[in-house]
């Protein structure tokens, strides 16, 4: 599916940046607690992506993804990638937030140590969807989603509602990050943010077209897959194409 | 007169009253039984570790209970909940209403394929890829949607001990993976007879794993306990204790 409509969402990372650092003071609480999360849990993304060459080695010292140590390189990454600091852990939610991540890297210890296996298929998709799962058992009701729109998405689990559809399809049309403070989740009274994401190179390791593939690398045009490394045929998708984005919801009670 | 009878009335009533006081102190004990579940509780001989029995015993502890942990084997444990030989169990996975729970879970169990490491499929929501694999599934666990709406032709692991059936089946190759509805009991680090073999995970199909209660428990003494692992979840889940 090509939208060429978003040569913008290039300049989306840089908005984004912009508005939350420029005006922090004029935004609401709840707005403050929606961005600090969808950043902590787009950072935690970017560290997965950056340190695929260590995770998917065989052997060798992997303390960097586990325990306080990961959370201290999400911070490091944090405060790269949005050029601030990393929040303060002031608020039960972005507390949770940080022990989930803990326990979704746990989850995958025995695999990421296992120096039989090559590709653990931890890639950052993946681990935001554990991610996401994982704090839907915790009942605390905030949730957060890495999605895109409903035909092109691979995971069942990550399938958008209705309220992100909607958005998405504006979104698609005009690319801005979308805020609503007036939704209902579950049947409950909710703050609802979805940020767009640019599609990166990275992305197109597995969405974009076979030259894009690793699996193809050094190998004739003739034996090229358009399956990737996790399995899933590829999409042809290319940079200016929509890269979905995290959608997160926060119910109004717990912030009162 | 009168105020001499007055007066031994009011020390019998004395130490009556301390002898209440003294008895509900005592009342202060829980017997708890604990199945193995590796790697949060593992058996050595008679010895019994794990993080998980940490965890709860600091939980009950620090109120003040005296804990004894009983060491039971899974068939066993039920039925001595139900006669009320011991107070709790865990961990307790498979929900049947006539067991009564603590409300909040210890933690939560995913479900997942068991393969040999050469055929290992990494991401389980890539369903597509069990096309034609042969499934083995110990007979009465349920298993998830996105197996069975799958193309895996699933075969029924029959015996006391499926699970270790799945795990010979799969590593002589007579089927491709087994179904585990927790395969971190197997594929862990401190197991090291599962060299052969590594699981991946159905994620966001997890389940609940709880403290199980005996049937005739006082209300009371369940609002306490329910309380105190309510709160103590609150201040540090039970997954994050583990991980840390």
């Amino acid at each position: 599916m090509k939208k060429n409509t978003s040569q913008f969402y290039r300049i989306i990372p840089f908005l984004f940046c912009l508005v939350t650092f420029a005006s922090q003071a004029n935004l609401s609480f709840e707005k403050i607690i929606l961005n600090e999360i969808t950043k902590m849990y787009m950072s935690s993304m970017t560290f997965i992506f950056l340190n695929q060459p260590l995770i998917n080695q065989k052997g060798g010292n992997k303390e960097a993804l586990f325990g306080d140590k990961f959370i201290d390189n999400i911070k490091a990454t944090y405060q790269q990638k949005h050029n601030e600091e990393f929040p303060l852990l002031d608020h039960k939610l972005k507390q949770l937030l940080v022990q989930s991540m803990v326990e979704v890297m746990e989850d995958n210890k025995m695999l990421f140590n296992d120096e039989d296996i090559g590709f653990k298929g931890i890639i950052p998709a993946i681990f935001a969807a554990q991610l996401s799962a994982k704090l839907a058992t915790k009942g605390i009701g905030l949730k957060i989603k890495f999605t895109r729109t409903k035909e092109d998405i691979r995971n069942v689990l990550n399938i958008p509602d209705q309220w992100e559809s909607k958005v998405m399809a504006k979104i698609i049309e005009k690319p801005e990050i979308y805020y609503d403070e007036q939704a209902i989740i579950n049947d409950k009274p909710a703050y609802r943010q979805f940020t767009p994401l640019p599609m990166a190179p990275y992305c197109l390791k597995c969405h974009g077209s076979m030259e894009h593939n690793p699996l193809n690398a050094g190998k004739d045009k003739e034996e090229w897959t358009n399956i990737d490394m996790t399995g899933f045929e590829m999409e042809n998708w290319t940079l200016n194409d929509f890269g979905g984005g995290v959608s997160i919801s926060i119910e109004k009670s717990v912030l009162e | 007169m009168k105020n001499s009878s007055l007066f031994i009335l009011w020390v019998v009533f004395l130490l009556f009253s301390q002898k209440v006081i003294s008895q509900q102190a005592v009342t202060k004990s829980i017997n708890i039984g604990v199945i193995e579940y590796p790697p949060h509780i593992t058996f050595q001989g008679s010895k019994i570790e794990g993080k998980l029995i940490k965890y709860i015993s600091s939980v009950f502890t620090k109120e003040g209970y005296d804990i004894e942990i009983t060491q039971l084997p899974r068939g066993r444990a039920i039925v001595e909940l139900q006669k009320g030989n011991i107070e709790l169990l865990l961990p307790y996975d498979e929900l049947h209403e006539e067991i009564k729970v603590l409300t909040s879970p210890l933690f939560h169990a995913m479900p997942g394929l068991c393969f040999r490491k050469e055929n290992f499929i990494p991401i389980l929501s890539a369903t597509h890829q069990f096309k034609h694999l042969t499934v083995g599934a110990p007979v009465g666990t349920p298993v998830v949607s996105a197996l069975k709406n799958s193309q895996a032709v699933l075969v029924p692991l029959i015996g006391d001990n499926s699970i270790k059936r799945g795990i010979d089946l799969t590593q002589r190759g007579r089927i491709d993976a087994f179904y585990h509805p927790s395969p971190v009991q197997v594929y862990h680090q401190e197991n090291t007879e599962f060299k052969e073999l590594a699981c991946s995970y159905f994620h966001g199909y997890s389940n609940g794993v709880y403290v199980a209660v005996k049937p005739n428990m006082s209300q009371e003494n369940f609002d306490k306990l329910n309380r105190l692992l309510n709160s103590a979840i609150h201040e540090m889940s039970y997954g994050y204790y583990f991980a840390k």
